[in-house]
């Protein structure tokens, strides 16, 4: 392999790896605040996808104008999300751990069953956007303007981000909450709010997520599934909770995917992010920025 | 697509759902039909439906066209009794299959079952009508372990894989007698049954045909990214790449190879997605040139006349022409037709029977077929397989020669 | 209840046993009622429902053993479901060794890959480790798609040949199918049964309940842990060469999918997890659920037959969230017993 292929290869995996982070985020942000695992975040995903795809073909709107209307309507689905299922899922005295896994997954499949429903199963993809299918090339290294705007996009967030945790009200509630629930309950912080706007926060960014990658992506019912893998990965080697972690293994895992296709047959690639992430946890049980 | 037909879409999906049992007639001949109604291949199944629709509608209702059973109103043999499909989701998964065709056999009664579409459940559905004793025809299951099972009840009557990857190296073949330098091929192809059986035939032809392999790239089905795989192809540049793939990672394929900057000099495909609308909705402008074999062209219609009639009762119904897969099926139902019919009865062993005696002409198919008649293993051998290319938005026979419309355009791009 | 009048109460040592007894007599006209119903249901694809309700009911009791008693959440199960189902093919179709050898040999090698395994997992924590199992299932997934000794993509067919006991092949007749899923589902509560009443069901509930505690009590966590992933995989493996004798086919994508995994774990949930019968009762809703919105909705291809058992599955989860057992007038539930 040349230099200029390894450097293509390190470039795509980078990009790729900054919206696997904004993928994963959410998730992290979800699991940091109440300790549940979303089973349904890849199907969010789609549905921002969907709401990407949909806006550009009844509006005509490009999807870089319908990024903060998903991000909206996402953030309003995660919210509904916890007050209509996961609060109540919280109520189970033993194994709410599980009691979540199997809400949100029984959420996963109405999500996909509606989305057939309404959508039908047909692959449908977003055919012009004012990035669609630009590149730079810089002597030879092709840079698509999508994925680099997708790479743009998650570095902002996850500065904004930075910002509102450490900077704002709302950011030191939801901090404040993740440490001690009862606590929070005296100081008049409600529990249930704090959840649903965590929630909806989690979910919001992940709409994100789905209308960059809406631009240079398929959509179908099931799409989300390929990525709710990586992104569980992501925030597990990342540490759950933390939000450096997902970035920083976002990164990580984009590029030893591009790498493994170097090395091992492309259909065993997965195989490098696996092993990545069990050597890991194997030396360091907490992910790279977890808290035990 | 346009908006109106999405919303078409929709209020079909809900019609659909509202829409009480249609009443049972006075003679109905069952036929069971088992596809991924549901999960990632879902789309593949609404198309079959749509094809199966239309081929009982040629069945059911007295058309003049020149083909099987449709001259007259159902199944003359039996009392015009109508056929009357019942579908099945079976989720891509082989146990689903299995159940379903054990419970399409002995709940409803089919008198045979047709699908499957993924070749692993096509092959416990089979396995399951032999025991039962009712026909199973692969209308669009494509992978030559099927048919060399030794099952009596096993019937296909298009091309298997193995066929397929022939046409297209006797294309090449072809092309190298013109003169055209052909030296090396890449092969990209996903993890799956159709993907890694096609490349294992495509390596042995090209082993024994003298073309060299740059690049042999097996891919996951469904991968979130496809750069590296790319950037392999392109690194390796041959002068034909091979793709199997479906529609979603043909979609990303074709995107990540304009990301990159890669245009191969000429694709010949193994159908799959490179056959699907989605595929040129979403990057058809890049597509100029494709090649792809199939088991249909829409341009036949020249030669054989039903073929439009037929695409245009499958068009009011699918908004979409009929492609290889979606004219395998129309085909498959139609050849079920003629067999019950010649049975005289709905009974498996006679329907077998009449299955194995079949002998259709080329010209009463909508397939550029010589003719339907099954080997002892079920096969058709007569299926003999076309390629087509994508010229300026439509799709045009370029090979064999007897089946031509125009001449290839080689290179790809002109 | 009845059975629990008639027994006569002085030869009861202690209130702790005598539920066990109950528990194992109340077992056993169940079990006798259980392998009397495919006189009752008579329809093929019924009987095909069963045998998936009893294969699954006995996965999810295997899981149930690391998973609900043990407290280590595994969602990758499916490794050695897949291991199980390959080993009996692979001997049976390549070697001609009968399918009971291959059910016996997939069980030790799984439990010999559980060990392999438990050494470094179980210094994992709560999601850590069940992310850790998912991946290392997908990585066995993966590697058995590419590995063509074992079939590839292309899977394993089991040869045609008379029906037989000895090799587990019965062209149209489900019954033999059912007994022996009701039997593995027998074996898998007997083990838990056992289990509940020995040292090693209260070190793994002390495990499950506060690790540090039971630590400092003496509890070796580690051995626990170790034990219970050997018995939960060992009983899966069982599991998966019972499909691929049922199936006669398997491919990596239909015995090694994380769709497995996570319908061994599913059921406990549904049904009340870490609980003798909660793994049955789950699998009896959820599994006819299944099937059945598949079978009679699903064929026009709507989607609607997903919203249908999404929603069902969100509502049993939500009204129920300690499980379905919960809802029987018992004050605890059996596996809480000896606390």
């Amino acid at each position: 392999m040349t230099t200029q292929a390894l450097l293509q290869v390190l470039a795509s995996g980078l990009l790729m790896g900054l919206l696997y982070a904004l993928i994963a985020v959410g998730l992290s942000l979800i699991f940091g605040l109440m300790d549940v695992v979303n089973f349904a975040h890849g199907d969010f995903l789609m549905v921002a996808m969907y709401a990407a795809f949909g806006l550009w073909f009844f509006t005509g709107l490009d999807p870089l104008l319908a990024a903060p209307l998903v991000t909206g309507l996402l953030f309003v689905l995660g919210a509904l999300a916890y007050l209509g299922v996961v609060r109540f899922a919280m109520r189970a005295r033993s194994n709410a751990g599980m009691v979540q896994i199997f809400a949100t997954f029984g959420l996963a499949i109405t999500i996909q069953g509606l989305a057939q429903f309404l959508f039908t199963p047909d692959y449908r993809s977003i055919g012009q956007s004012w990035l669609g299918e630009r590149t730079i090339n810089l002597g030879g290294l092709f840079l698509p303007l999508p994925q680099v705007y997708g790479g743009v996009v998650s570095v902002l967030t996850f500065a904004a981000l930075y910002l509102l945790m450490s900077r704002t009200d709302f950011g030191k509630a939801l901090e404040a909450t993740r440490e001690d629930q009862g606590a929070v309950a005296l100081v008049g912080i409600d529990r249930n709010r704090v959840f649903a706007l965590g929630w909806g926060l989690g979910a919001a960014l992940v709409g994100l997520a789905g209308a960059v990658l809406a631009i240079f992506y398929y959509v179908h019912p099931q799409v989300g599934g390929p990525f709710s893998t990586i992104a569980y990965v992501v925030v597990a080697l990342g540490g759950f909770g933390s939000i450096f972690g997902a970035l920083v293994a976002g990164v990580i895992v984009g590029l030893i995917e591009a790498l493994a296709t170097t090395i091992l047959p492309p259909a065993l690639k997965s195989i490098g992010i696996y092993s990545l992430y069990l050597a890991v946890v194997f030396l360091r049980p907490r992910g790279l920025f977890g808290r035990l | 697509m346009n908006r109106r037909e999405l919303l078409l879409g929709g209020a079909a999906a809900l019609s659909l759902a509202a829409a009480p049992r249609a009443r049972a007639q006075a003679a109905e001949v069952p036929v069971g039909l088992i596809y991924p109604m549901s999960g990632a291949n879902a789309q593949i199944a609404a198309d079959a439906r749509a094809a199966y629709e239309t081929a009982a509608e040629v069945i059911n209702t007295a058309m003049d066209l020149d083909l099987p059973m449709a001259r007259s109103v159902g199944i003359p043999s039996l009392g015009g009794a109508r056929l009357k499909l019942i579908f099945a989701d079976h989720q891509a998964d082989p146990q689903k299959g299995r159940s379903e065709a054990e419970r399409l056999i002995t709940q409803d009664k089919v008198c045979a079952i047709v699908g499957a579409y993924h070749s692993s459940v096509a092959t416990t559905a089979s396995v399951t009508c032999e025991r039962y004793g009712v026909p199973f025809i692969a209308a669009d299951s494509s992978s030559p372990s099927l048919h060399r099972r030794k099952l009596s009840y096993f019937f296909r009557p298009a091309a298997h894989d193995e066929m397929f990857s022939e046409a297209m190296f006797d294309f090449m073949d072809a092309q190298r007698k013109k003169g055209v330098k052909i030296e090396t091929i890449a092969l990209f192809h996903e993890d799956t049954i159709f993907g890694t059986d096609s490349a294992a035939t495509q390596t042995k032809l090209a082993q024994e045909r003298g073309y060299r392999i740059a690049a042999d790239i097996k891919y996951r089905a469904n991968s979130p990214s496809l750069t590296a795989e790319v950037q392999q192809l392109k690194s390796a540049d041959a002068d034909v790449l091979m793709p199997s793939s479906y529609t979603t990672d043909a979609i990303l394929l074709v995107k990540t190879m304009a990301e990159l900057g890669y245009r191969p000099r000429n694709i010949i495909a193994q159908a799959a997605g490179f056959s699907e609308r989605a595929l040129y909705d979403a990057v058809g402008d890049r597509l100029g040139g494709v090649i792809t074999r199939s088991s249909f062209s829409i341009d036949l219609a020249a030669k054989r006349p039903a073929v439009a009639r037929v695409n245009e009762i499958y068009r009011a119904k699918a908004n979409r022409d009929l492609n290889d897969n979606t004219a395998r099926e129309v085909m498959a139902l139609l050849v079920l037709a003629d067999a019950i019919n010649r049975a005289k009865s709905t009974d498996g062993a006679k329907l077998r029977e009449a299955l194995a005696a079949t002998d259709i002409p080329g010209e009463q198919t909508i397939m550029p077929w010589s003719r339907i008649r099954f080997g002892a293993d079920g096969q058709n051998t007569s299926a003999d397989p076309v390629l087509v290319q994508y010229v300026g938005g439509k799709w045009v026979t370029i090979f064999p020669e007897a089946a031509a419309i125009a001449a290839p355009v080689w290179p790809m791009n002109g | 209840m009845a059975i629990a009048k008639a027994l006569p109460l002085a030869t009861v040592p202690s209130p702790f046993l005598a539920r066990r007894r109950r528990q194992l007599l109340l077992a056993v006209p169940v079990f006798a009622l259980l392998a009397l119903l495919p006189l009752l249901v008579r329809d093929v694809y019924l009987q095909n429902v069963l045998v998936l309700t009893l294969m699954y009911a006995a996965l999810s009791q295997s899981w149930n053993i690391l998973g609900g008693y043990c407290g280590q959440i595994s969602l990758g199960h499916a490794l050695y479901f897949g291991i199980g189902a390959y080993t009996t093919s692979v001997l049976f179709v390549n070697f001609g060794i009968l399918p009971w050898g291959g059910m016996l040999a997939g069980g030790v090698l799984a439990v010999l890959v559980a060990l392999l395994l438990g050494y470094p997992c179980f210094k994992l924590r709560g999601h850590y480790f069940s992310i850790a199992t998912i991946v290392i299932a997908e990585i066995g997934l993966l590697l058995v798609h590419n590995w063509d000794y074992v079939g590839a993509a292309m899977g394993i067919q089991w040869p045609f040949g008379p029906d037989s006991w000895a090799t587990l092949q019965f062209a149209r007749d489900k019954v033999p199918y059912f007994h022996l899923a009701l039997g593995l589902f027998a074996i898998t509560w007997l083990v838990t049964w056992v289990i509940e009443g020995s040292r090693w069901g209260f070190w793994w509930r002390a495990v499950k309940d506060d690790t540090e505690a039971a630590q400092s009590l003496g509890v070796e966590v580690f051995r626990s842990k170790m034990a219970a992933a050997a018995v939960s995989a060992f009983f899966t493996a069982v599991g998966g060469a019972f499909y691929a004798a049922f199936v006669s086919y398997i491919d990596p994508e239909s015995v090694m999918s994380f769709r497995f995994s996570l319908l061994f774990a599913l059921p406990a949930v549904l049904g009340g997890i870490g609980t003798l019968w909660g793994p049955a009762v789950g699998a009896a809703v959820l599994i006819p659920l299944t099937e059945i919105t598949r079978s009679y909705l699903g064929g026009n291809g709507s989607g609607l037959d997903l919203v249908i058992y999404g929603v069902l599955i969100m509502l049993v989860a939500l009204a129920r969230p300690e499980g379905l057992l919960s809802l029987l007038p018992r004050p605890r539930a059996a596996g809480e017993g000896g606390r």
